[in-house]
């Protein structure tokens, strides 16, 4: 309500107004999304496809350079080598190169950093920097799986013997018996459900070996596992009774 | 394009490789095999007056001595429903009971007991079930209930309510000492005077029906073999021989009976069709051949003979008319008793100068010594195989005690009066 009595005497000088703006404004977008556009192109061949992405690309651009096309492309880059580096040797290089070698890699690092040649000494340094960094990070996702599937193991053990304590066999039982249960878990390590998998055949064997865990009702040292490494092992696991110290 | 391609294949791959993982599989190969809870709530009582019998006391005697269970005190009960509506699952998990038992009982000229079990744990119905016989009978009645709840959970038909042979020895100064052979129930109760001499009775056996019984009795100042109808009380004798007459032993057909008799010399192992009488003689020796049993399938006999120097125990084949030693472990094995799987054989074993109960698993030849008491004799495994009876010595007296097969439960039986000995555990008494 107050705004229409504002609006009247202030519309037409809105009206010119916005149009101004919105001439200017979209002159700038069109500016912008024309210069972003390139950037952005740049900017997803440089980071956002995984290097086999890159690779398949630059495969594409290496087969069509021999031929009219690379020509302009490679000019710029053309132009600053022979100014940085001597004559003779630069044009066999990237001739050779991008053919014989892995081609991903010279080229990449030559459209990253166009300005500043690297010396081969320099770049086996950085080849080399790059495979002990590559090395220790493969030896350090190592070590984290295994920490995390000794966790496991010490926490199945834990299982183990809290059900092993509360299994009593019938006397119907037998060595060699096997009862496969399904077990499901939540977060707090309570049993949320237990179901046979595998008969033995026996129902009073198979009832035991699900009382046991049953009696067992929850296993809350899980709660110290990380929730991925929960999730992973034993968000739902199985049990396998299969009696081995029975007099037969 | 490419792009979304890109994410299908990745989602696709991890998927495939999610339904590929492995579960974790723990494997459990040891128990403790700890007795299981239950509870066996009294009974409701549906008559006049108050109920004749504590079914649910009898029935919780049985699962106890059976040594697999361990029965909930009544006073540690938070409830004493008879109604599955009035189950209330979390009152009996506090208690760490794993199993229930709830029951009616009514009299409407026949006793009827109605009982239903149930898992606490995972909270359902295991089984439910009706018995119905004679009020005198009750006891009894009781017992099934009790083989029913034993073989739902164990898996095991349950020998409970079957009944025992033994023979009692009253010491009376002045030489008047008078021998009884009783009938009871398997735990001890109810028991009924058979026959009572001034003159030795020995060796009870039971027909493989249970309808008849087979013992010696010197009544006649020497030793004859006799026959029993229980439901009738006729009595027949069947040998008379001179010398031994001795350790009746009834086919698994019950057409034939073996025994010993001495007639000829040395004791030796007879067969006597109980039709026509005719007796074949099976072992020929001048050694002591005695107490013969019967394996299962009624082809072979397994026997005591000391022809090796020692009380061992030996195996004769009908069908082939060899004899194989069958013991070797030690220097006494004697008063061997087969289970109806075939494959145990409980004996007398002698080990350190003492009288054991041992068990010989036919299969793996191996010898378990079962008890630790000494001068036990006279083992006699019950039909389902799980518990052996045997005489013992306890405070100079004579008594009557039970040891699991797998020796890890041992109980005695209520004193009786004087000293008993010689137990014969009925097979299963019908269905």
């Amino acid at each position: 309500m107050s705004a229409s009595i504002y609006a009247k005497p202030t519309a037409p000088r809105i009206i010119l107004r916005p149009a101004l703006v919105s001439v200017l404004l979209h002159v700038l977008i069109i500016y912008l999304m024309t210069v972003n556009w390139s950037e952005s192109e740049r900017e997803i061949v440089r980071t956002k496809p995984a290097p086999k992405v890159i690779n398949a690309r630059l495969v594409d651009v290496s087969e069509f350079r021999p031929k009219p096309k690379p020509k302009p492309k490679a000019a710029p880059k053309a132009k600053t080598k022979p100014v940085v580096k001597a004559k003779p040797k630069p044009k066999p290089k990237p001739v050779v190169k991008p053919k014989a070698a892995p081609k991903p890699k010279p080229v990449v690092k030559e459209q990253a950093k166009p300005e500043p040649r690297i010396t081969e000494q320099e770049l086996a340094a950085i080849a080399r920097a790059d495979l002990a960094r590559a090395v220790a990070e493969e030896e350090q996702a190592a070590e984290a799986t295994a920490t995390a599937a000794e966790m496991a193991a010490s926490y199945a053990s834990l299982i183990q013997q809290t059900v092993i304590s509360r299994w009593s066999r019938p006397p119907s039982a037998r060595n060699g018996m096997e009862a496969l249960l399904a077990i499901q878990l939540i977060p707090t390590g309570e049993v949320v459900s237990v179901s046979v998998l595998k008969s033995s055949g026996n129902t009073a064997f198979d009832r035991s070996a699900i009382n046991a865990v049953e009696k067992a009702g929850s296993f809350p040292e899980l709660q110290k596992l990380p929730p991925g490494e929960f999730e992973k092992t034993f968000r739902r696991f199985r049990l396998l009774f299969r009696p081995e110290d029975l007099r037969y | 394009m490419k792009w979304l391609t890109v994410l299908a294949l990745k989602l696709a791959l991890l998927m495939i490789s999610l339904g590929a993982r492995a579960e974790l599989t723990i494997e459990i190969t040891q128990g403790m095999d700890n007795p299981t809870a239950i509870a066996v709530v009294p009974f409701a009582w549906q008559g006049p007056g108050s109920a004749p019998t504590d079914i649910a006391s009898v029935i919780d005697g049985d699962l106890n001595r059976s040594g697999q269970f361990l029965p909930v005190s009544r006073s540690d009960m938070l409830g004493l429903p008879s109604v599955q509506s009035e189950v209330y699952y979390r009152d009996w998990r506090a208690i760490d009971t794993e199993y229930l038992v709830i029951g009616r009982v009514s009299v409407a000229g026949q006793m009827r007991i109605e009982y239903e079990l149930f898992d606490v744990l995972r909270q359902n119905k295991v089984h439910a079930g009706v018995v119905t016989g004679a009020v005198s009978e009750a006891r009894m009645l009781a017992h099934q209930v009790s083989d029913a709840i034993y073989e739902k959970l164990t898996g095991i038909r349950g020998a409970f309510a079957t009944r025992l042979l033994y023979v009692s020895v009253t010491r009376v100064p002045g030489g008047n000492d008078y021998f009884r052979l009783t009938l009871a129930d398997s735990d001890g109760a109810r028991p009924i005077v058979l026959l009572e001499s001034r003159e030795p009775v020995m060796g009870p056996t039971w027909s493989p029906d249970g309808r008849q019984i087979a013992y010696v009795s010197f009544e006649s100042s020497r030793p004859a073999i006799y026959r029993q109808d229980l439901a009738t009380g006729q009595r027949e004798q069947l040998t008379n021989f001179k010398g031994l007459n001795s350790s009746p032993s009834w086919s698994p057909d019950g057409n034939t009976m073996a025994m010993v008799l001495s007639k000829d010399g040395s004791p030796d192992i007879y067969l006597m069709n109980l039709a026509s009488k005719q007796l074949t003689r099976v072992t020929r020796h001048y050694a002591i051949d005695t107490e013969p049993a019967w394996m299962p399938d009624g082809k072979s006999l397994l026997f005591t003979s000391d022809r090796g120097g020692r009380p061992q125990i030996y195996r004769y084949s009908l069908s082939s008319g060899n004899t194989e030693r069958v013991t070797f472990e030690g220097t006494y094995n004697a008063r061997a008793r087969v289970a109806q799987d075939g494959r145990n054989v409980v004996m007398v074993h002698q080990q350190n100068g003492s009288f054991h109960i041992a068990l010989l698993d036919l299969v793996s030849d191996r010898l378990h010594v079962l008890t630790a008491t000494e001068l036990d004799e006279s083992p006699s495994i019950a039909p389902n195989g799980s518990m052996v009876l045997y005489a013992t010595k306890y405070a100079e007296q004579g008594i009557l005690a039970a040891v699991s097969v797998d020796g890890g439960v041992k109980f005695r039986l209520p004193a009786r009066e004087g000293d008993v000995r010689e137990p014969a555990w009925s097979p299963y008494m019908g269905r």
